[in-house]
């Protein structure tokens, strides 16, 4: 995932990921009729299924975003592949973010790659994850391995059917938000994938309205400084997620939305893989852009992960 | 009019009468296959022709294939070819090409002997015997002619400058970090479309396909085959592809007709629902010809790509540890599948590993649990992996196979280093076990995916033998008699042509493939060699040169 491609010319494409009946055509469908959606998103979706885009919701080259179909195949076995003359297709008229749906089977890293085409570059991954069947199908005999692949491979996780199944938590340290949350579409839009060890200085038309940090859990700590440093954290700090190791309260989960912090026990039988925090901030002040082009330099998240690691 | 042929045998496929020495043939129908002298009969008041031109060949059951891709042949036929496997084409043999100065030398020689302005498209590299390919290369050929070099797999190629300046592809353009790698000129993965998508008024120009299917008519003659089947029209375009089809392989001088079976999720795609898919298939049965005909057949597809090792693999998977793919949700598959097994069609789907076939086959119980069928046809298509159980579940299950044996020959080696072991490897195409098993089974060439020599496919079918000359699987080889089962009357069977040819009986139509040898007695290593003098088809005589 090379990130030296990036250039100003360079139109984005944000991935929309997941298997088949996570929710994909209904997430478009919201973004489609979005007042946030911003002139000249084009939306590319798989047409490979009967898929249900709402026709009113469509809009034609002339307005500010545009629909174009997709199926899926091997180049070896129809001497053309749809996203390649999508994407060509798209170079003919003003685009300046494409919102493209992958098959519900693809993988997002597959397509990841086949979205640095000559013109484009692409965005993040969204992955959608069926709160009601993500379990069970991550065990299935045929799809389980693609579907833990499809996690594990997003930038940013979207709980779908959450109401169907409410206590579902992924334990992965990745930015997980519900596709009830108020924000997000205005999120989905606005973030970006960037290579935590990668320097490169955003460019201005790529600049993300989001960030993201992960702090990687490497030994216990306290209860007390995690609350501490969970209330004290800048402004800019959206939300928190993540499952935590203490000495002395146990597995926490912790989830943290503006404000307001949870935190809950988690049965100490589980062994999760993953212990550590994602924490998602708003990115659109100058200091927190330059500290994120400096590798977490100066910015107050970075001094409260410090904080963590040190155990005090 | 009729017609006596004699021959000095003719293999008749018929069980009941294997063998016989002449077939009376009237208005391109079978009146009887035995001895001349019993004939008689027939001709007591009958103008009749003795015809002996086969006197001293062997005449067979017009051969078939049952899956390859005529539109995929028609872009892939104007190229030249030059391939680390033999390739036996009506203009020619291609000797195989095995190292990469022999690579060179053929590239020179093809470029001496082209007119100055003619693009040149090169087919069949593979690193693995050619060695790296890059545009310098490419330029100490010609750095004036526009040169094309596709890799073998089709999944990337190396252009020269000349050539990224015919398709009008501007280096500067390009910036790092794509699937191209422009100094090198080559393109791959999604770069390969973007160049395919600039190279197409070459490739898929009208002119050049209708070329490409003339071509395509030559070889499937040169093979011997009398029936083929398109195992996925539609998949650019059905209705291009229909009339381009009719205007090429339809009419007097085309001796072979052809079984489309349309591809299912393409005929559908763009918002109709699978369950409407039986009705639009049917309807397309009236635009059948004499030569063309769609039947109740569908063609779907489970797994990925074999020659991308994206079959989708059982325990214990890739040696690597990558996954194969799904080409379509397995709900969607079930789905679909569901649609045209309720419709009573017939279905063929594509599985190329034995979990793409494991899913396949758990589907088709399913169907059998919700509406019994019997004589259904369904069909699995490649069958590269299999396991033995799963071969009792395709005969409980009342269903068949189709083949392409030649994986075996070009794949197993490197599928035994690099892909999933020797065990594997050995065992891909395990169609001695379907004979065993009682399953009607055939092999087929996927062309261009191999060659579209039914008697190389009986070649590797008997001999089982790697491109390194190692017999692999022995336990699953043919026998001779299976083996033509396999191209004629097996097929036949596959493509829902059975009542007519296959086999050579009083009441099929004189469909004969003319050999110089005897294919079940001679020596199974020369199957491939044996020449082929003529076909006939529906009575008529078609010499090949």
């Amino acid at each position: 995932m090379s990130n030296s491609a990036v250039s100003s010319d360079s139109i984005p494409i944000t991935l929309i990921g997941g298997y088949l009946g996570v929710g994909k055509t209904t997430l478009i469908n919201k973004l489609l009729s979005h007042p946030g959606l911003p002139p000249g998103t084009a939306v590319l979706v798989n047409d490979f299924g009967d898929i249900n885009i709402d026709e009113s919701l469509i809009r034609s080259e002339s307005d500010d975003g545009t629909v174009i179909g997709l199926s899926n195949g091997c180049i070896c076995c129809s001497i053309s592949d749809d996203l390649s003359k999508a994407l060509d297709a798209l170079r003919e008229i003003p685009v300046k973010h494409v919102i493209l749906e992958t098959s519900g089977v693809a993988e997002p890293l597959r397509v990841w790659r086949h979205c640095h085409y000559p013109g484009f570059i692409p965005k993040a991954a969204v992955v959608l994850v069926d709160a009601s069947k993500h379990a069970k199908r991550s065990q299935d005999k045929y799809v389980g391995s693609l579907v833990r692949a499809q996690v594990e491979q997003a930038h940013l996780l979207v709980l779908s059917k959450t109401d169907l199944n409410p206590g579902f938590e992924l334990n992965r340290l990745t930015p997980q938000l519900s596709n009830q949350d108020p924000d997000l579409i205005d999120t989905l839009l606005g973030w970006r994938h960037i290579d935590e060890t990668s320097e490169i200085a955003p460019s201005s038309s790529l600049q993300p309205a989001f960030r993201t940090y992960t702090w990687h859990q490497a030994q216990d700590i306290t209860q007390a400084l995690l609350t501490d440093v969970l209330s004290t954290l800048d402004e800019s700090v959206h939300r928190v997620k993540g499952l935590v190791a203490t000495g002395d309260a146990g597995l926490l989960l912790i989830n943290r939305v503006g404000d307001s912090l949870n935190m809950h026990c988690y049965p100490q039988s589980a062994q999760p893989e993953h212990l550590g925090l994602v924490f998602i901030c708003r990115s659109s002040s100058s200091h927190e852009m330059h500290s994120a082009a400096s590798g977490l330099g100066t910015s107050s998240i970075a001094s409260q992960i410090a904080r963590l690691d040190a155990g005090n | 009019m009729l017609t006596l042929y004699k021959a000095r045998s003719v293999i008749t496929m018929n069980p009941s009468m294997p063998r016989a020495s002449a077939v009376l043939v009237r208005d391109g129908n079978i009146l009887e296959v035995g001895e001349p002298e019993r004939m008689q009969p027939w001709l007591e008041g009958q103008q009749f022709t003795v015809d002996e031109q086969f006197a001293d060949k062997i005449i067979c059951p017009g051969f078939i294939d049952p899956h390859l891709h005529p539109s995929m042949a028609a872009v892939l036929l104007p190229m030249e070819f030059i391939t680390a496997m033999r390739w036996k084409l009506p203009w020619g043999d291609v000797e195989p090409v095995t190292d990469p100065a022999a690579f060179d030398a053929r590239m020179q020689a093809l470029h001496h002997s082209k007119p100055a302005e003619e693009p040149l498209f090169i087919w069949g590299y593979h690193q693995l015997w050619h060695g790296e390919m890059d545009k310098a290369r490419i330029h100490q050929v010609s750095d004036q002619r526009p040169i094309i070099v596709w890799h073998r797999s089709f999944h990337e190629l190396y252009m020269n400058d000349p050539a990224m300046s015919m398709a009008g592809i501007d280096p500067a353009q390009i910036k790092p970090g794509l699937q191209i790698d422009i100094d090198q000129g080559h393109f791959f993965e999604v770069g390969l479309g973007f160049a395919i998508n600039r190279l197409n008024p070459w490739i898929l120009a009208p002119e050049k396909y209708a070329e490409g299917l003339r071509r395509l008519k030559q070889v499937v003659h040169h093979g011997g085959h009398t029936s083929i089947g398109d195992l996925a029209t539609g998949m650019f375009n059905l209705d291009a592809e229909a009339k381009a089809l009719t205007e090429q392989l339809e009419g007097d001088d085309v001796p072979f007709r052809t079984r489309l079976v349309v591809h299912g999720t393409r005929l559908t795609q763009g918002g109709r629902k699978p369950e409407e898919g039986p009705t639009m298939a049917a309807d397309l049965l009236r635009h059948n010809s004499h030569r063309l005909s769609f039947g109740r057949h569908i063609k779907l597809f489970s797994d990925g790509a074999f020659f991308s090792q994206l079959a989708q693999m059982q325990e214990p998977g890739y040696i690597d540890g990558h996954h194969g793919e799904w080409l379509a949700a397995p709900e969607e598959l079930e789905r679909h599948i569901r649609a045209y097994w309720h419709a009573g069609y017939q279905i063929h789907v594509h599985v190329t590993g034995d979990l793409g076939l494991e899913l396949t086959l758990d589907i088709l119980q399913k169907m059998q649990d919700e509406k019994p069928r019997f004589n259904h046809g369904f069909t699995f298509e490649h069958f590269g992996f299999s396991t033995p159980e799963q071969i009792r579940r395709i005969k409980a299950l009342g269903a068949q196979v189709s083949a392409n044996v030649y994986y075996l020959h070009e794949l197993s080696d490197s599928y035994a280093k690099s892909g999933i072991g020797y065990e594997r490897a050995s065992q891909m195409a395990r169609i001695g076990s379907c004979f065993a098993a009682g399953i009607n089974t055939t092999v087929h060439s996927d062309f261009t995916m191999a060659p579209a020599e039914p008697l190389n496919s009986m070649w590797v079918a008997v001999n089982r033998i790697s491109h390194e000359d190692q017999v692999m699987g022995a336990a699953e080889k043919l026998t001779q008699q299976q083996a033509l089962e396999a191209i004629t009357i097996n097929a036949a069977h596959t493509i829902g042509m059975a009542d007519i040819t296959g086999s050579l009986r009083a009441g099929k139509r004189a469909d004969f493939t003319v050999l110089d040898d005897d294919p079940l007695n001679c020596d199974p290593m020369a199957l491939r060699d044996i020449g082929i003098c003529a076909t006939v088809f529906e009575g008529r005589v078609f010499p090949i040169p």
